[in-house]
């Protein structure tokens, strides 16, 4: 049983509904809270877990891989580039764990749109898209012969 | 009047005491706690639980709790409004019996609190609520979550209807019938306290303060804030 949402701790700002892969999560209309409508599509791919900003959203693990008294919790801080994971085994261990999502700054890539649109007389050239500007070198390394 | 003011009063208390009950939310509350201090790596002192209640506080006065500004802009024009209009409602009431000459501050702060309400209850009614804005609804849907707000809104617009035919025209039958649909959508806004999202204004910090309580004492089940920030390079 996949991803649940705690009515409690949820506020209803729809940020689940617009993430979810699966368009399972929406709107319960006596509360107007996110709930799953179906759980049995889920793929627990934790994106609704990771985007929801109350951290309202858990997810019940698969009994045959994630044994019963479990628990996994993901906070997500874009703001300083890491994810962070919280496993407690159901022996009471806890491992926290961070790693990063990004190191330069958000917005600071170019999208694909932004690049000038290459010139048809590229496709004669060996060179593939942005070379040699994306692999950050000023030229493509090039075989000598030896004399 | 003054017996309307205490039977919505009454009214509202025992409608959140008896969604307590039919919901289990006390019950909720408590187990929450339990399982919070049998999971706690450290006691809280008193001081520490009072600076985290003042927090609370403090980030619901703010409405700190909405990540997205219209939200907050909205629901801080609502609570703002209803606190302006309620109190003033009561003093009006209470300290002006009919009859009794009112400082002109009162009514004006009353229609102030009023038209705050109906900008930011319409606004958020027809382009912030969820299932608006995200789930593909009508603006003019409505369900069982409309119930407060869309009494709330009703009630307020009859109030300011009925004050601006009460004060720019003479026509106590437009006046009459007015009041009477002011009271009535105000009167259904406080009995329907059990099946509307009224007393979310009370369980909401409740829940804020046990989130934050969970984070101080080491029983949250989240982790911790990172102290890293990798985002280094421009």
């Amino acid at each position: 049983m996949p991803t649940y949402t705690d009515m409690s701790r949820c506020d209803g700002c729809g940020e689940c509904v617009d993430i979810c892969p699966s368009d399972i999560m929406h709107i319960d209309p006596v509360y107007r809270r996110s709930y799953n409508i179906e759980p049995n599509f889920c793929w627990e791919c934790y994106s609704c877990v990771k985007a929801c900003p109350q951290n309202a959203i858990d997810v019940r693990g698969y009994a045959d891989f994630a044994p019963l008294g479990h628990k996994v919790r993901v906070l997500r801080e874009p703001e300083k580039g890491v994810i962070s994971w919280k496993i407690r085994y159901r022996d009471g261990r806890l491992k926290e764990f961070t790693f990063p999502i990004r190191t330069t700054p958000w917005g600071s890539i170019k999208a694909p749109s932004d690049y000038e649109q290459p010139d048809l007389s590229a496709l004669g050239s060996p060179m593939l898209a942005h070379e040699p500007t994306a692999l950050h070198i000023d030229a493509l390394p090039t075989l000598q012969k030896k004399a | 009047m003054q017996v309307y003011i205490v039977l919505m009063t009454l009214a509202v208390v025992v409608g959140t005491l008896f969604d307590v009950v039919h919901k289990g939310s006390a019950k909720f509350f408590a187990r929450r706690r339990e399982k919070s201090e049998a999971a706690a790596q450290r006691r809280l002192s008193g001081g520490e639980t009072v600076s985290l209640a003042i927090a609370t506080i403090a980030e619901a006065a703010v409405s700190g709790e909405f990540c997205k500004w219209p939200r907050r802009i909205s629901h801080l024009l609502m609570m703002y409004g209803f606190f302006l209009y309620l109190v003033t409602t009561v003093v009006m009431i209470f300290a002006y019996p009919a009859g009794a000459p009112t400082p002109t501050i009162l009514p004006t702060l009353w229609t102030i609190g009023a038209l705050m309400i109906l900008v930011g209850g319409l606004w958020f009614f027809f382009f912030l609520r969820v299932n608006v804005a995200y789930d593909g609804a009508s603006p003019f849907h409505l369900g069982r979550a409309d119930l407060f707000i869309g009494f709330l809104l009703a009630s307020i617009a009859f109030a300011l209807l009925w004050h601006f035919v009460q004060t720019g025209y003479q026509s106590p039958t437009a006046n009459r019938i007015l009041f009477g649909i002011y009271i009535l959508f105000t009167t259904l806004l406080f009995v329907s306290v059990p099946w509307s999202k009224f007393a979310h204004m009370f369980f909401k910090p409740a829940v804020a303060f046990q989130r934050r309580v969970e984070e101080a004492n080491g029983s949250s089940d989240l982790p911790s804030p990172s102290t890293e920030n990798t985002i280094v390079r421009s």
